[in-house]
């Protein structure tokens, strides 16, 4: 592939320019930090750069990738980032950025990135570096926050020009008794924003989030500009790396669909259903990954034998419960579909259970990209 | 050392529970390293009104060692850089070591507030800690998960540690009647606790959620209707 790719480096970071930002006159920003595992953007990523791009599209912005590494990245990971919807690259390139994104190593390089193209909205993708970085980023800019968000365009003219529309973010309250809409231009300020996983326009499977990106998103030009910056070390982070191993629930908060099954019902229930769970559908025990729960943002959810799930979830996400025996689903309980399996748990149950969850099946990431990006169309 | 314990006042429950999920960790894990070394102190901190005080009681109940509340505003309303700043001025006046914060609040879930704390303390700041452990001069050594790696880090002090639910239980003691500690008063009338921002949240619209749930017989049934929606 023959690839026109223009690099500064060593910029120094600019002024902070965020009233710039809510000028009539200029288009805004969104700016999406991507996650890199194994040096590859994770679904997640692709797929909030393909919600980015559908708001662009509509509301007339530019897209910008943020990557931090220790090196550059591969040619064919731009493209990806492109094709999935940036407009631009700008890698944060330094010693320890390739490490696991902590805010006292990667929250300066970040901001560095943000001071040089002052955002409108930064979306983080789920299941990543999000939770440790994105609270800690809006702190710095005085940016509102939102967890688990969704990105609606309005059909009204939005502030920046005729035409343009109008964004608007949502997130639940935990207790998912409201949803409060965040509108950025009202607020005069940048919103930094953890979205859910979902799925990306021609990824496959079927409805879900992904017919929303299809509602408008559009894919973009694999033939874009990165622009590096040169990032040091902080002077002292005061963290020391002492031990480290794969996480063995690390696929957890990358998961679209996520089961999560009280160990009430049995750890052969549990087995079964990780056995036969499709591509693309993650069961877990409630405990053991508890701490991986928290910091998914799956598309779908299904708590089984419990209904116990009220930090996940975003506005566009949907929640499913099964039930045993005489439970009863508590008042305020998360569930958009209920269904009570009869009696105790079988195998009967587990059986249908896993049958089911096949519809929800996601291609594997690249394998599945790269197979839907080499057929015709 | 002087550890720290911030807490809220999570909806109320029709358990009863006291305390916010992710605080109980949070508190747990501070009364945990509190019992390894005799000069170790938990003090418990809720920005919050004198109706909102049950954590702290509930803190103190399970052995922390001091009770502050932090007073003079309407809280309930303010966004996470004001919580954060009024929380790191109070923690300043309390000279504390290390601070734990429960990673999400029970209500909005935004997890922002520790990240503030330690933004306007100017201190270190880690993220979904699901296990500590004292690791001796001025350290402590964490348990984290991120970019597929589950790891191990040693943290200098002072630094505010958010904590999650991790694999284990927090163990936190039942009511005891015997902590006849009250609840100390912590009043910022110090200008630089005024200097708040208040629009990132407030201007964002509240709608009522209007889904409802749909009851099915199977779990095709189940598994369709979540595809459909």
């Amino acid at each position: 592939m023959d690839r026109a790719e223009r690099r500064w480096h060593d910029r120094t970071p600019g002024a902070w320019r965020l009233a710039s930002t809510f000028e009539a006159t200029s288009l805004p920003n969104l700016l999406v930090p991507i996650d890199l595992r194994d040096g590859e953007p994770t679904g997640p990523s692709l797929f909030a750069l393909s919600e980015a791009r559908r708001i662009a599209h509509q509301a007339g912005a530019t897209i910008y990738a943020i990557a931090m590494n220790d090196r550059e990245l591969a040619p064919r990971v731009v493209s990806d980032l492109g094709r999935a919807g940036a407009d631009k690259v700008i890698l944060c390139e330094g010693a320890g950025l390739g490490a696991p994104p902590m805010e006292a190593t990667h929250g300066p390089a970040l901001l560095a990135a943000v001071e040089r193209v002052p955002p409108l909205l930064v979306l983080f993708p789920a299941g990543g570096a999000g939770p440790e970085l994105a609270p800690s980023l809006a702190a710095r800019i005085g940016a509102a926050f939102a967890a688990r968000a969704d990105l609606v365009v309005s059909e009204t003219d939005g502030p920046f020009a005729d035409g343009v529309g109008r964004v608007f973010l949502r997130r639940w309250r935990s207790d998912r008794s409201s949803y409060r809409r965040l509108d950025p231009v009202e607020i005069e300020r940048p919103v930094v924003a953890l979205l859910a996983s979902g799925r990306r326009p021609g990824q496959g499977g079927q409805g879900g989030q992904g017919g929303q990106g299809g509602q408008g998103g559009q894919g973009g030009s694999e033939d874009i500009d990165i622009e590096v910056i040169a990032c040091p070390p902080p002077a002292q982070s005061g963290i020391q790396e002492i031990a480290s191993e794969p996480d063995g629930l690390a696929e957890v908060s990358l998961s679209q669909v996520l089961v999560i099954v009280d160990p009430a019902v049995g750890v052969e229930a549990l087995a079964r259903l990780t056995a036969e769970a499709p591509a693309g559908v993650v069961v877990v025990d409630r405990k053991a990954a508890a701490t991986a729960i928290a910091a998914s943002a799956p598309e779908i959810l299904i708590g089984v034998g419990h209904a116990d799930l009220p930090m996940v979830g975003t506005p566009s996400g949907r929640v499913g419960v099964i039930l045993f025996g005489d439970a009863v689903l508590p008042p305020g309980a998360l569930a958009d579909v209920l269904w009570r399996a009869p009696g105790d748990p079988g195998d009967v149950v587990w059986a249908d259970l896993a049958r089911a969850l096949t519809s929800l099946a996601v291609p594997a990431t690249r394998a599945a990209d790269r197979a839907g990006r080499e057929s015709p169309t | 050392m002087n550890l720290i314990v911030c807490l809220h006042a999570p909806p109320a429950t029709t358990d009863g529970h006291t305390l916010g999920r992710d605080d109980t960790h949070a508190l747990g894990h501070a009364l945990a390293l509190a019992g390894t070394g005799p000069s170790h102190r938990v003090t418990a901190v809720l920005a919050g009104s004198a109706l909102e005080t049950g954590p702290l009681h509930r803190a103190l109940a399970a052995g922390a060692h001091r009770a502050v509340r932090v007073g003079g505003d309407d809280f309930g309303a303010a966004d996470f850089h004001t919580v954060g700043q009024v929380l790191a001025v109070a923690i300043r006046r309390l000279d504390a070591d290390l601070i734990l914060t429960g990673g999400r609040s029970d209500d909005d879930g935004l997890g922002a507030v520790p990240a503030a704390v330690a933004r306007y303390l100017g201190i270190g700041y880690v993220a979904s800690v699901e296990e500590i452990a004292m690791a001796g001069d001025g350290a402590v050594e964490v348990v984290v998960r991120g970019a597929g790696r589950k790891r191990r880090l040693r943290v200098k002090l002072p630094a505010v540690l958010s904590v999650v639910a991790g694999p284990q239980d927090s163990v936190i003691a039942p009511d005891r009647t015997g902590n006849p500690a009250e609840i100390d008063l912590l009043s910022l009338a110090d200008p630089e606790a005024t200097v708040v921002r208040r629009r990132t949240e407030l201007l964002g619209r509240e709608e009522p959620a209007s889904r409802g749930t749909e009851e099915v017989t199977s779990a095709a049934a189940l598994v369709a209707a979540l595809d459909r929606r």
